[in-house]
């Protein structure tokens, strides 16, 4: 247990990372280094900002949905201090003829820019950042100001940024494609979707640490423990890439040599080729459209809401929701992948298309390495099957 | 005359944006309600396969993702032909998942969102002036509803034990959805055709646990009684006098036990909706019971003119008791939600989806004006100077646009359900108000029938579970791909937050040419019609008194009590409510014809 307490966890990798929280519970594993904090004290509360662009909320939602630790377990043993969350405080927004009126403590544009003034504080982002029209940011407004505008100034007196979900970090189902995609103009912090040169905080020149936490939502594990993470030190938060995949996700989460597919629940049926073709059946996924072996993610091992269920456990074909690129990446979301043709071939290089023959769903396509013979030898059978089974497939895909 | 402005308004989804006049009496003279956000995620199911809407439109609302799963899986099981072979078991547990939804977010919404509006520092002087009692009233809201990070005086509050606990009971009916559903939120069991999991055995037995966790904290918190004896006298009360006489022979008793001690606590019996049912009506409050103070929401989020509001509902749930399929036309008539249009004037009338209608006259939209709005096509503004919020009721000043029912804005939600199922305890306490020459239709009733509804549904919910699923049956049925050519659906349906309805068109391609929703808070939030008649929440906050208790201690502009209770009750979602695609209705006749720009 002694040696826990200098684990950088982050670093670990996935199987002692899993085998370590999954044994102590991840909340017993932050309270090891509340003493820690306590003696040091140099750490007093770490400032939290969080604000809202152009997004749904789901990822505020999951986040309450975190358990072990839950967000008020964070908040007293990090020593966390929400200082804005536009869903969870007693504050609002109040103009007098057009004048700001009243205090922080009733109005919370007084009390985010005096937050914001005071710098040195975490700053999430949730959601994704308007720049149309024409760069004006004027499609997403927030207290008499553009939420780019909130952004610049939150994002240059952070000391850190975390971006959560799809809509922040890469731009998610606003810049999915559309005949005006190009008008909204909605970017992530560090990203358009796979594309680092058109993220907003380049576009504005302002050069800031970023985490990225992939997902629609985001799972409130891989957000509470970076966060823990983060606040105990455990990242240098200036040198956070050596834990971060190329599109800054943290490896422990979204690891780069691992898919889904690899732990998924129903992967024994892959292995001995029985697929799925219609829905509601128990079998693998993978006919009826399932992204699971080309996604990074581990919530075939952490599952979701309490590891009560996951999308593949509950028959629902993986829609790769963490991959840059989401949506179009995946969409058609229930088409065989290695028969789609991606929408925009410029987003989603990691993704098979109709260039890639069926041969694309290679072991290191699935992300095996060569330590799994077993599995390697099923999919070898399998590729077997698959030449007998193409012409089904594309009686289907004819539909 | 003073402009008072809210923006943001916080505790809601999304960015709203609430303009005020306030008159030297400080009373609301006119409103504009803002969508603040333009997204255009109705343009993105253009030219995609019709079968990915079900995901793609849960990712309009993280808090209602289940109701848009739904909806979606309505319209485009229309738009299969597939809706009457619809297993009755998948229906069963799209049951199951949305009522899990929508009491979920009827508690995040009671006890995170709006009951912290108690604790605004304006009641603590208004109490104040019930000596005692009302200090000791004071800290027993404080100790129950405030939120995070709160100060008051530069003194950090502690979160309420009300609030900390509803939390987790959120957390635990999301891992109730997750459980049949995959995850939550964003879902993604509902699909199609049915749903893609078959409940087990095991699942029933951990659904039914959670469900009597559930009650526990409802009996404990909530309520302060059991819920069967509430219900037994409230819902099922033989009539809406009697629901009313139970439920203020019920607070009389808290009250005369509790005004000697001054003891308000849960030990005392006060659940949470005894607070909000005695101290927040004059009527019942002060009038009937006698207290000497209350928060008068009674007063507040009136309607003036019966002729210019309406109250609507789709209808929801499915009918299982007749087995497989459901008409997706019919829907609601014979369904838990029923399918109904009630006019100012509380009449109730037959709904028929084809007198909807969508205009953008003082929206941040291009297209034509007031004689014909449902022709031309909607384009969103392109130029940035256009964006202006500052231009008053006479110009463009939001995204959302302003549906009508035959011409008339319609409130939408909880409360228009308990009309048109005509709950004994709303309708009851709605005849109360008026015979007591006071509005039916209220800040306070629309919050009482919020927690009223999710009493009901909670009750409704183990029924399905334990009763109507076979983990057995049939869960899903192979759609036809080439139905999707040249084809068109509808999906109504009934979210949280009220009325939601999908409309899809496909092309000879088989994919999507038009989508189309209509979400309910582009019904409670709309903006002034081509008419110039403003929409729900502006309507409620005109006469609305700008401070506390009805200007009980002055008028305090800065600290706007009747906009954020008012504007607040309606659980506003602005992410749902922002969407660019006008829907276009041709005259059908009662026939099922409609088309979208």
């Amino acid at each position: 247990m002694g040696e826990l307490e200098n684990t950088d966890f982050l670093s670990m990798d996935r199987r002692t990372f899993l085998k370590v929280v999954g044994a102590m519970g991840a909340s017993a594993f932050l309270g090891l280094h509340r003493s820690e904090i306590s003696k040091a004290l140099e750490l007093s509360k770490t400032r939290v900002i969080w604000i809202h662009g152009a997004e749904c909320t789901g990822c505020s939602e999951s986040v309450l949905n975190g358990r072990d630790p839950d967000i008020f377990q964070a908040i007293q043993k990090l020593s966390v201090d929400i200082a804005y969350h536009e869903m969870l405080i007693q504050q609002q927004g109040i103009f007098v003829d057009g004048e700001l009126a009243s205090t922080s403590e009733l109005n919370s544009e007084i009390m985010l820019d005096e937050a914001i003034e005071e710098g040195g504080y975490i700053l999430v982002v949730e959601g994704a950042i308007a720049n149309g029209p024409d760069g004006t940011g004027k499609y997403c407004m927030y207290g008499e100001r553009t939420f780019k505008e909130l952004f610049t100034k939150a994002a240059s007196n952070a000391t850190f940024v975390l971006a959560i979900g799809m809509c922040a970090t890469y731009g998610g189902i606003n810049s999915a494609n559309s005949e005006i995609v190009d008008l909204m103009d909605f970017r992530g912090v560090a990203f358009l979707r796979r594309d680092p040169s058109k993220g907003m905080l380049t576009e504005l020149g302002i050069d800031r640490p970023v985490i990225n936490i992939a997902g629609c939502p985001s799972n409130p594990d891989w957000v509470l423990l970076t966060l823990a993470a983060v606040i105990l030190g455990k990242i240098d938060i200036n040198d956070p890439d050596p834990i971060l995949d190329e599109f800054k996700r943290p490896l422990v989460f979204f690891p780069e040599n691992v898919t889904l597919h690899w732990n998924c629940p129903r992967r024994g049926y892959y292995d001995i080729g029985q697929f799925d073709t219609e829905f509601s059946g128990d079998a693998c996924l993978w006919k009826l459209g399932c992204k699971g072996p080309y996604t990074h993610s581990d919530c075939a091992l952490r599952k979701w809401n309490g590891s009560v269920n996951m999308c593949t456990q509950a028959g629902s074909p993986c829609i790769s929701c963490c991959e840059p690129g989401f949506f179009d990446n995946s969409t058609p979301f229930y088409k065989n992948v290695q028969t789609v043709a991606p929408s925009n071939s410029e987003t989603d290089s990691s993704f098979p298309s109709n260039e890639n023959n069926e041969d694309t769903i290679t072991p290191a396509a699935i992300g095996l390495g060569a330590t799994a013979g077993a599995t390697v030898i099923g999919s070898a059978a399998y590729a077997a099957r698959r030449i007998v089974q193409k012409d089904d497939n594309k009686k289907e895909m004819d539909q | 005359m003073t402009n008072v402005t809210i923006d943001p308004l916080t505790r809601i989804q999304g960015h709203f944006r609430l303009s005020t006049e306030v008159n030297e009496n400080g009373v609301i003279t006119d409103a504009q309600s803002s969508g603040m956000l333009f997204r255009g995620l109705e343009r993105i199911l253009v030219n995609r396969d019709p079968r990915d809407a079900a995901r793609i439109t849960q990712r309009v609302c993280g808090v209602c993702p289940t109701a848009h799963a739904i909806t979606s899986a309505n319209a485009l099981e229309d738009l299969f032909g597939i809706a009457d072979q619809i297993p009755k078991d998948a229906l069963v547990t799209r049951n199951i998942m949305q009522s899990l939804n929508m009491i979920d977010s009827h508690a995040t919404h009671t006890y995170a969102l709006w009951l912290p509006d108690l604790v605004n520092p304006a009641y603590r002087d208004v109490f104040a002036t019930a000596d005692n009692m009302g200090t000791m009233l004071w800290r027993e809201l404080l100790h129950r509803f405030a939120p995070l990070s709160y100060k008051i005086d530069g003194i950090s509050i502690p979160p309420g034990q009300a609030y900390v606990n509803a939390i987790k009971e959120k957390r635990r009916l999301h891992g109730s959805i997750a459980l049949i559903a995959g995850k939550m939120p964003h879902q993604m069991s509902t699909i199609f055709g049915g749903v893609t999991y078959k409940p087990t055995v095991a699942d029933i037995g951990k659904l039914t646990y959670y469900h009597q966790q559930l009650m526990d904290f409802v009996d404990k918190y909530t309520l302060g009684i059991d819920h069967s004896t509430w219900l037994d006298n409230t819902y099922r009360a033989s009539s809406p006098q009697r629901a009313v006489e139970f439920v203020t022979g019920h607070l009389q008793e808290l009250t005369e036990s509790s005004m000697s001690s001054n003891d308000f606590s849960y030990s005392a019996g006060w659940g949470d909706i005894d607070m909000l049912l005695a101290f927040g009506s004059e009527t019942i409050g002060e009038d009937i019971l006698g207290l000497p103070v209350s928060f008068k929401f009674d007063r507040t989020g009136t309607y003036s003119d019966p002729a210019n509001i309406g109250f609507l509902s789709y209808g929801a749930y499915y009918d299982v008791e007749n087995g497989d399929g459901y008409d997706p036309l019919k829907f609601g008539q014979n369904s838990f939600h029923k399918a109904a249009f009630i006019t100012g004037s509380l009449e109730h009338k037959k709904f028929d989806h084809m007198k909807i209608t969508e205009e953008v006259s003082h929206s941040f939209y291009t297209g034509e004006g007031d004689d014909h709005p449902f022709d031309g096509d909607t384009e969103p503004v392109r130029n940035a100077d256009e964006i202006d919020y500052h231009g008053g009721s006479q110009s463009k000043y939001t995204w959302i646009k302003a549906p009508r029912y035959e011409g008339v804005p319609c409130e939408v939600g909880p409360i228009a359900r308990m009309i048109a199922m005509q709950e004994p305890l709303t309708t009851g306490l709605m005849n109360t108000f008026s015979d007591n020459g006071h509005p039916a239709v209220n800040t306070y009733i629309r919050m009482v029938a919020r927690v009223q509804e999710m009493l009901i549904l909670l009750e409704r919910l183990i029924q399905w579970v334990t009763s109507d699923l076979d983990p057995d049956g049939r869960f899903s049925v192979p759609i036809d791909m080439s139905m999707a050519k040249d084809s068109q659906g509808v999906g109504l349906w009934e979210g949280a937050r009220g009325a939601l309805g999908h409309w899809i068109k496909t092309g000879t391609d088989s994919k999507v040419s038009k989508y189309q929703m209509v979400v309910p808070t582009t019904w409670n939030a709309s903006p002034r019609d081509s008419n110039g008649i403003p929409g729900p929440i502006e309507q409620a906050l005109i006469g609305t008194k700008v401070s506390a208790a009805e200007n009980m201690l002055g008028i305090d502009n800065s600290n706007p009590t009747g906009i954020l209770h008012t504007s607040r009750a309606y659980d506003p979602c602005i992410a749902c409510a922002v969407h660019t695609i006008d829907l276009r209705q041709k005259d059908g006749k009662g026939e099922r014809v409609f088309d979208i720009v």
